[in-house]
């Protein structure tokens, strides 16, 4: 069990628990490389198939590690990635330092939500309105936002939003404030989660 | 138009082969299983599809995503051959 399972990059102080973790692990830890952290657990081998459950166990322990970094944010990895040894996972840590640097920035403080809009079964809506309704009440609240893919005809807008811890309840009350004001759609609205939307860094050479 | 599109990008290669290629890709659509695996999922978590059917649902999708990849990976690597 020598290979280190990445969940996602830190700074600051080092971070442990126990943890229900992927591929049956039970502890989660940090391996730093000059104050960057990369919040690990141990597998057994760097080439993961990903399952439902481990996806979970993925998501799951992203979302503890931001309570516990607490608002100095968490840049999350991708399912997947896992490295040979603490040494060269150390060396992407270095290799790829400025780039975790320039996300960290980004993420710090921040949180993502997302929301999906679903109509009815069999009935049509002004989408164009939807859309416009929502972005009026959320896009103000938010830092940034990305569209999601529409896969399923029942979806009017499905979207991620960049959002500040500290304007987490004003979004939510924008949300709640929508859903009264159209009680023919359904509004799912889930997070917090790390935000993956809004970070974009790729290791793979050298793993 | 996208199927003239795409002949015109590959000349080189036979229509036959070029349109039992395209048949075989809208046959095994690997975004479009996603897609519906996605909602599925999202129609369970509305309450407006069971636990059962869900499941039932799940397991048809992700053997057929199975497939599919097989199939595209067999194209890609040209193991499948277009028989005229």
């Amino acid at each position: 069990m020598s290979n280190r399972y990445v969940y996602g990059i830190t700074d600051g102080d080092p971070i442990e628990f126990e943890a229900d973790a992927v591929r049956g692990g039970e502890y989660v830890y940090t391996v730093t490389h000059r104050r960057l952290g990369a919040v690990v657990s141990d597998v057994d081998t760097t080439e993961l198939e990903e399952t439902d459950e481990d996806a979970q166990r993925h998501d799951e322990v992203l979302r503890e590690i931001m309570d516990r970094t607490d608002g100095r944010g968490v840049v999350p990895m991708r399912f997947g990635m896992a490295f040979e040894s603490d040494r060269t996972l150390k060396n992407v840590l270095r290799g790829a330092r400025p780039a975790f640097r320039r996300a960290l920035n980004d993420v710090e403080g921040r949180i993502e939500l997302g929301l999906k809009v679903v109509r009815e079964a069999d009935t049509d809506v002004d989408t164009e309105a939807i859309e416009t309704a929502v972005a009026d009440a959320v896009e103000p609240i938010a830092d940034q936002s990305v569209p999601n893919g529409l896969f399923s005809d029942r979806l009017v807008l499905n979207r991620s939003y960049l959002v500040d811890r500290d304007d987490r309840e004003r979004f939510d009350e924008a949300v709640a404030a929508l859903e009264d004001e159209h009680e023919a759609l359904t509004f799912r609205y889930t997070g917090p989660f790390a935000p993956y939307s809004f970070v974009d860094v790729e290791i793979g050479a050298g793993r | 138009m996208f199927i003239l599109d795409d002949l015109l990008l590959r000349p080189f290669v036979g229509i036959v082969d070029a349109l039992h290629t395209m048949a075989l890709d809208e046959l095994y659509d690997i975004e479009a299983i996603q897609d519906d695996l996605k909602e599925n999922q999202l129609l369970y978590e509305l309450g407006e599809r069971s636990e059962s059917e869900y499941r039932t649902q799940k397991d048809e999708l992700e053997a057929e995503l199975e497939i599919a990849r097989e199939v595209h990976e067999r194209l890609t690597s040209g193991r499948i051959e277009v028989k005229r």
